[in-house]
Parts: C-alpha cells; sequence; structure tokens
C-alpha cells in the first residue's frame, strides 16, 4: 500500500495516506525542511517544488497524486551547477533579506529559466507571481533572475 | 494506496465511481484548499482520454483533466478561454488546476466556466450506465452543486469551433496575480455582412451561479450595427433588470455597477 516516487533524484516510499498533503509528508517523513509552509492554500508559494520538470505548490497536492512522480526540492536542487548560479546572482544584488520565500523563489526562479534562458522581465514577473516576498519588494529578485541568465549562459 | 485509487483508465475510474464513495481528484487545488481527512480521492490525471484536446468539424473537445498551463500551450484553444485562464491564479497553481475541475467545484467565480458559460459549450459526462452530453448552464443547480452524478465524471469539454474570434473579457479583481474574482465578464459578438449573427454574454462572480441571459441577447442579434443602437436602452435596461447580484466579501451594489459598466462597454467596444 505504499506510494513510491522519486525525491531528489532517489526512489522513495510513503506510507502515509494518499490523501496526506504532499507538504507535510515531505516536511515530517524526509524531513524536507527547505520545503516552507506558508500559507496551506495555494497563494504563497513558499512550499513550492518542482514535479515532473513544472513549478508547483506541495500544500495544494494529496500524496497520492504524485506517485510515480518525480519530485526536486531545494535540498536536491542546491547540488546543481544551476543552482550555484542562481546562488550567486541573488547574493550579488542581495536578493534575500529573511530567506523564507528563497527556497520556493528559487525554484520558480529555474523554472522560469528551462522555460526560456533569457526571459523579459514581463515573463520574470509572471513566473514569480505565485511566490510572495514580504522583505525585499521583488525588484531585487528580477534583477538576480536577470543577471543568473546571462552569467549561466548554457546551463539552461 | 490508503485512501486513494489512482486509475489508469477510464473504464477503471468509472468502475470504481460506481461501486465506491470516491471524490474525482483531477488537479485538486480547489479540494486541498479544505482537505477532509475521511475522503477517498479518485486521482483522474493520469487517464489519457481526460488529458488531450481533440478538433472535430463542429467542436474543439477538451479533456477535462487538461491543466490551465496544457490549455495555455495549445494552439488551437479560442483566445477567449486563454485569456481567462491566463489570469487565473499563478502559474504554479496553473500547472495542476484544471478546467474540469474548474467547473465540478461548481463556483460562481471560476473564471474558465465564465467563458464555457458565455459561448455555450457542453459537457460530456459518462458513467457505466453510458453517457450524456448537456449543455454547460444545464449543469450549476446552485451554489457548489452541480447535475453530477455520484457515479459520474466530466469527460470532454466541447467549445465551438467557430463564431469566437470577437470577444470582449474582463475580470475585476483585487491585484493581478492570485486574485479571485470580483465581478467577470465575458461577451461575443459576431457580425457578418453588417448584421450582428450572434451575441452571446456571461456575468461570473455575481450569483449563485454564472449569469447567462440567452433571451436578452437575442434581442440585438439580425440587427445592423445601427439598429442596435437603436435597441440598446432596452437590452441595457433589461440586463439591469435582471441582474441582481447578492452580498459577498463586497457589496451588491458594487457588483450591480460593475456589471452595467461592463456590459456598456462591452457594447462601445464593438460600436454600438
Amino acid at each position: 500500500m505504499m506510494i513510491e516516487f522519486t525525491l531528489n533524484g532517489q526512489t522513495v516510499e510513503s506510507a502515509a495516506k494518499a490523501n496526506t498533503r504532499l507538504l507535510d509528508v515531505l516536511r515530517h517523513e524526509f524531513p524536507l525542511t527547505g520545503v516552507k509552509c506558508g500559507c496551506k492554500e495555494g497563494e504563497c508559494g513558499a512550499c513550492s517544488v518542482i514535479l515532473d520538470g513544472k513549478l508547483v505548490n506541495s500544500c495544494m497536492i494529496a500524496l497520492g497524486f504524485v506517485a510515480g512522480g518525480n519530485i526536486t526540492t531545494i535540498e536536491g536542487y542546491r547540488e546543481t551547477e544551476r543552482f550555484a548560479v542562481l546562488d550567486k546572482a541573488y547574493a550579488a544584488v542581495s536578493a534575500v533579506q529573511c530567506g523564507f520565500c528563497i527556497p520556493g523563489m528559487i525554484l520558480a526562479s529555474e523554472c522560469i529559466l528551462a522555460k526560456n534562458p533569457n526571459p523579459s522581465e514581463g515573463e520574470i514577473r509572471d513566473g514569480i507571481s505565485g511566490n510572495l516576498c514580504r522583505c525585499t519588494g521583488y525588484n531585487a529578485i528580477v534583477e538576480a533572475i536577470h543577471i543568473a541568465a546571462r552569467e549561466g549562459k548554457g546551463l539552461w | 494506496m490508503v485512501n486513494g485509487y489512482l486509475a489508469e483508465t477510464l473504464q477503471e475510474a468509472l468502475a470504481i465511481r460506481a461501486r465506491e464513495n470516491v471524490v474525482p481528484y483531477s488537479g485538486g487545488t480547489d479540494l486541498m484548499i479544505e482537505p477532509d481527512e475521511e475522503a477517498t480521492y479518485l486521482f483522474i490525471h493520469k487517464i489519457p482520454e481526460l488529458k488531450t484536446i481533440n478538433e472535430d468539424p463542429e467542436y474543439l473537445r477538451i479533456g477535462a483533466a487538461c491543466t490551465f498551463t496544457e490549455l495555455l500551450e495549445d494552439a488551437r484553444v479560442p483566445g477567449i478561454l486563454k485569456d481567462a485562464v491566463a489570469q487565473i491564479a499563478a502559474p504554479a497553481i496553473r500547472n495542476l488546476g484544471t478546467v474540469g475541475g474548474n467547473i465540478c467545484n461548481g463556483s460562481p467565480k471560476a473564471d474558465s466556466a465564465l467563458i464555457l458559460f458565455a459561448t455555450d459549450a457542453k459537457l460530456r459526462l459518462a458513467s457505466t450506465r453510458g453517457e450524456r452530453t448537456i449543455p454547460i448552464s444545464e449543469f450549476y443547480l446552485g451554489r457548489k452543486k452541480t447535475a453530477l452524478q455520484p457515479d459520474e465524471l466530466l469527460i470532454e469539454i466541447l467549445m465551438s469551433n467557430t463564431g469566437l474570434s470577437n470577444y470582449y473579457y474582463k475580470k475585476v479583481g483585487a491585484r493581478n496575480a492570485l486574485a479571485i474574482s470580483r465581478v467577470s465578464f465575458a461577451g461575443i459578438l459576431q457580425v457578418e455582412g453588417g448584421k450582428i449573427i450572434n451575441c452571446m454574454t456571461a456575468f461570473g462572480a455575481i450569483s449563485d451561479v454564472i449569469i447567462r441571459h440567452k433571451e436578452i441577447d437575442a434581442l440585438l442579434v439580425g440587427k445592423t450595427l445601427d439598429e442596435a443602437k437603436t435597441v440598446k436602452k432596452v437590452y441595457l435596461g433589461a440586463y439591469d433588470q435582471a441582474i441582481a447580484p447578492i452580498k459577498g466579501r463586497i457589496s451588491a451594489e458594487y457588483r450591480k455597477t460593475v456589471c452595467m459598466n461592463l456590459l456598456r462597454d462591452f457594447l462601445e467596444t464593438n460600436g454600438i
């Protein structure tokens, strides 16, 4: 009765009920606390993960939905070269303040660049429109994604 | 899995639906806002028939479990639907949420359902007993109440292939992203050979169900734009009588004023 999926490159299984929030399974069972819980209603994006190549809110997903799926959280993504570029770009313009939104924001940045390696400002702002940040005012984050696009040529 | 079934075929899903008390789970974004710990979900997002978009001479047939992102990425989906879908929530929700779920949730604020009302779309429902195809207006019975039977699934949404290019759509919300509609309006005006051959409008988020008054829109059909101007007062007056918004987080008066402003703007944009 286990639910099997790929998590940060490893095949894992969970005995939790199929109607459990993926967010709770990731944080409590595995325990990947880089996946933040902000609102539990799909508004804030702090719990964002990448499921089969697409950004999703893990609070809005029941565990049974991801059976057979491939999930990347910030813990897995930070091992990549792309992360290193984003990390440096965010640091360069002080795009991180309290940091609570950042795991989700970084994964949203990855999905923006994976879709278009040279995104326009509008595409960047749409791409992070579901990730709320109460510290930065967003401009530094938008700038960081522009920098990552420039510095990470060929990676995306 | 415990408290869930992952259906791989439509036949399998319908058989489970017929025999057990399950909640169909497509994208899950409405269900997971208030998760029911006792619920057993029937996951239908892997069923091929529900994930495809097909075209026949009359209709664009959209699989009910197509996500909003998938609709935006398909060149065949009409602009009026794309405009509405692009304004739903934010990318991470659009990657999960589906058009079928938006309809079956039964909310009058459902942004894709408004467009399907305004374009007189049809819904194809199936169970082990058979299939039926009904107009979307017959599917909504009241607030969060639909005509979906306990053993049925919504399979496909049928949109007309023609006549939808001249459209008007406005969603009035509190902000750009992640906004729930306070008032939404969609209209289609089809003019051929100088005459209005079709007028279809719908109002969302103002009542228990989405509002569509075919009999009032018919006042403009068969008229030239100049003739339409002469019945404009009657047309607007009829809507003024017909629309009685309910109070929600915002007042009924505000909603009514916005509805009439949008309707007037729809006409003026079309030279009426």
